[in-house]
């Protein structure tokens, strides 16, 4: 059983008892806010591994809250929305969530993406062999996470992390979408290619010296993605 | 920019604020009265003439060239004040008193010396020469006051149109504006698109009304003999878009064009205004219905997901944990709640679409993409059942809103899995037929019966021999409503023991991406 600790970010009293119960049954510690402010507060006082984020909530709102979680934290988010539509989707991992599950959801699949957001990519042995990347500009430092355009520089979120170790342990070889969701999603994914696009996006615009012509990131049309490193 | 013309008005000009002859008064007719009043006018002026020679000759005992002056004098203010006629008659009289009175022999109308008839002539040429060109004068003076005066309302007009209430019909502000500024008693105003005539001053008269639409559907000038008022067609930009109906002669040509500019770009801008509020209320409501769903989706689905957790949860224990009954009805539970759930986002799915709170966000995909799309969605339902699909390669693009079309897919495969065996397979095709691709979702179920297959398509209706089976009602209703959204059409062709064919059309997308 995991312990890894979760808080639960949503103003509907009965969904934070229902999830403080079952996940707590399930070996997870369990905190609790009713808007996104008072979440935002609680995990600037306490340490977090996972947010299960409301996306639909007076205040701030999910999304709000999600950009400004982001902005301090790597921690793992989970937007929980009522709409399953593709707008909603990609708004919310565009506001930097992880992933994201409709209401109303069976606890196996939350448990699934919950245990999906936790795992973390094992380092790969030859990691800490990788050089940092210096091409035309662009440094991408891997152990530190950091990425640095023309100057500018960018931390990398644990998920942006993984895609982009993945990416670079495999340079110019056309990957699968669908190989990209089960390596760093995890088994249960490879149909959902909205979340490769945001997060190649999101990837983009901290590599890429300009994101709208990508040159180390670049798509290959219907079949997948490719980091481009000239030999 | 506009472009407005007006053409055909009325020649005749007379000052504004004339007022209409009423009908019925007691007043004597125009003709007569100006004849009276042009009589009174001579006889005023024979009267001066009379007088100023009384003075001259029998008290001031002036000599010939004086009382030459003084009569040049006396007649150039006659010209100015009164008129060229009375000055004219007065020139005449003034040479007869001249003659008589004053030039030698006195008291009788010869003339002794030849110097004095050239005196005397040159004293009428001059004296009519000077009433002509001060008459002159007056007149363009006083044409000059009245285009300044036409000017002045019409742009307090202007002035009043700009600022027109927004709350009150425009064509009722724009005849009470007319009838107030150039204070005329009568105005008509017909406007075409909304076919109302709007009067001030013509209670009671019927006649106008035809007039008025004659003027604008034939674009000419029309006279109404009954009320002696001239119809104008209002133009704008060539086309006739009302009439305007104002007393013969009331305004200069100038003024009258003017004032049927400035009614026409009244009207349009009312015309326009009115269509930017519409679409302004529209959006409003467009809006606020869909927050309203979307607050109504949030509602139901919040609680629903408390149970949803608490049974998924509670079915995950180990069999050993859950008694078999409990697990019995907890799952009764679960799957209620699953119902419940689909019945609500199908019923605000329909809403949406129904209410037109959406927008079609259209794009250009690939048939094949949005068939495993939509299978996609279903594929919880799916239970691991086969689905064929076969789409030929030279299948063109669709152009069409990804999201829907694949929930429509969804919807008819979902109907598909519903009602056929559990062994049986379900096929998906498509074909290109006159420019459109047909998708097809073929099923192997007992069939629809012709009088049902009518019906299908409506809300919760459910076949005689179908009622015991689970689901919403709505999903077909759903594809139809979204395929209508594309402009395109849904039927189904089954024969009872054979299986169901639903097939929809779907726009090729142009080469330019702009079908």
């Amino acid at each position: 059983m995991s312990s890894a600790k979760i808080l639960v970010i949503d103003d509907d009293p009965q969904i934070r008892r229902v999830m403080r119960a079952t996940l707590v049954s399930h070996g997870y510690q369990v905190g609790d806010a009713r808007s996104g402010e008072e979440g935002l507060e609680e995990l600037r006082a306490s340490n977090y591994d996972l947010v299960l984020l409301d996306m639909n909530m007076p205040g701030i709102g999910g999304l709000e809250a999600c950009r400004l979680i982001r902005s301090a934290s790597d921690v793992a988010v989970i937007m929980l929305t009522v709409s399953n539509s593709e707008k909603d989707k990609v708004d919310a991992l565009d506001a930097g969530a992880d992933d994201y599950v409709t209401k109303p959801f069976s606890m196996p699949e939350l448990l699934a993406r919950i245990r999906a957001s936790l795992r973390r990519l094992p380092q790969p042995p030859e990691h800490s062999d990788l050089e940092p990347l210096a091409r035309e500009g662009v440094v991408i430092d891997l152990p530190s996470r950091e990425v640095s355009v023309h100057g500018r520089v960018s931390h990398l979120t644990a998920r942006e992390f993984d895609l982009l170790s993945y990416f670079l342990t495999r340079p110019n070889r056309t990957i699968a979408h669908r190989e990209l969701l089960q390596a760093i999603w995890g088994p249960d994914y490879g149909d959902e290619s909205e979340y490769l696009r945001v997060f190649v996006n999101r990837l983009r615009k901290k590599i890429e010296p300009d994101p709208a012509k990508p040159v180390f990131l670049v798509t290959d049309a219907w079949a997948g993605y490719r980091f481009h490193l000239p030999q | 920019m506009l472009n407005l013309d007006v053409m055909d008005v009325p020649s005749k000009a007379i000052a504004p604020g004339a007022k209409l002859s009423q009908v019925g008064s007691r007043i004597p007719p125009p003709d007569l009265r100006k004849a009276i009043s042009l009589a009174i006018r001579i006889l005023f002026s024979l009267a001066s003439v009379a007088a100023l020679t009384f003075v001259l000759s029998r008290w001031m005992h002036a000599n010939a060239s004086t009382t030459g002056f003084f009569y040049l004098l006396e007649i150039l203010f006659i010209a100015t004040k009164i008129g060229i006629v009375e000055s004219t008659v007065a020139s005449v009289a003034a040479m007869f008193c001249f003659n008589f009175f004053f030039l030698p022999p006195v008291g009788t109308l010869t003339i002794a010396d030849p110097q004095n008839w050239i005196a005397l002539f040159t004293f009428l040429v001059t004296s009519l020469t000077a009433s002509q060109l001060s008459a002159r004068a007056q007149r363009r003076t006083q044409e000059a006051l009245d285009r300044q005066s036409e000017m002045e309302r019409l742009y307090s007009l202007s002035r009043a149109l700009l600022l027109a209430d927004a709350t009150q019909p425009m064509p009722n502000q724009i005849v009470k504006q007319i009838a107030q500024t150039f204070e005329f008693s009568s105005v008509a105003l017909y406007v075409r698109s909304s076919g109302e005539v709007v009067r001030a001053g013509l209670s009671g008269v019927q006649d106008v009304d035809v007039r008025m639409r004659e003027a604008a559907v034939r674009s000419t000038v029309v006279r109404d003999d009954a009320t002696g008022l001239v119809v104008t067609p209002i133009r704008l930009g060539g086309e006739p878009i009302g009439s305007l109906a104002l007393s013969e002669g009331a305004l200069s040509d100038a003024a009258l064009q003017s004032l049927l500019n400035l009614v026409a770009i009244g009207l349009e801008r009312a015309n326009s205004q009115n269509a930017v509020n519409r679409a302004e209320v529209a959006r409003q409501s467009e809006e606020l219905k869909s927050t309203l769903l979307d607050a109504i989706a949030h509602e139901f689905k919040t609680p629903l997901t408390s149970i949803k957790a608490v049974t998924t949860d509670l079915l995950l224990q180990s069999s050993g944990e859950l008694p078999e009954p409990t697990r019995e009805l907890i799952s009764i539970a679960d799957e209620a709640v699953d119902r419940l759930s689909n019945l609500v986002t199908d019923a605000i799915q329909l809403a949406r679409i129904e209410g037109g709170t959406f927008r079609l966000n259209l794009g250009i995909h690939f048939v094949d993409a949005l068939v495993h799309g939509g299978i996609r969605r279903i594929k919880a339902l799916t239970d691991g059942r086969r689905i064929d699909v076969s789409i030929p390669d030279d299948v063109p693009l669709v152009r069409v809103d990804v999201e829907l079309i694949q929930m429509a897919i969804a919807h008819l495969l979902h109907n598909a899995l519903k009602y056929s065996p559990r062994e049986s397979a379900i096929s998906v095709s498509a074909r290109t037929e006159e420019g459109k691709v047909i998708l097809q979702v073929r099923d192997n179920g007992p069939g629809i019966p012709e009088e049902e297959q009518g019906r299908i398509f409506e809300k919760f209706y459910r076949g005689k021999n179908e009622r015991h089976l689970k689901g919403t009602g709505m999903g077909l209703s759903i594809a139809r409503e979204i395929v209508k959204a594309h402009g395109e059409d849904i039927w189904v062709a089954s024969t009872p023991g054979q299986g169901s064919e639903f097939s929809f059309s779907l726009p090729v997308a142009s080469r330019s991406g702009q079908s």
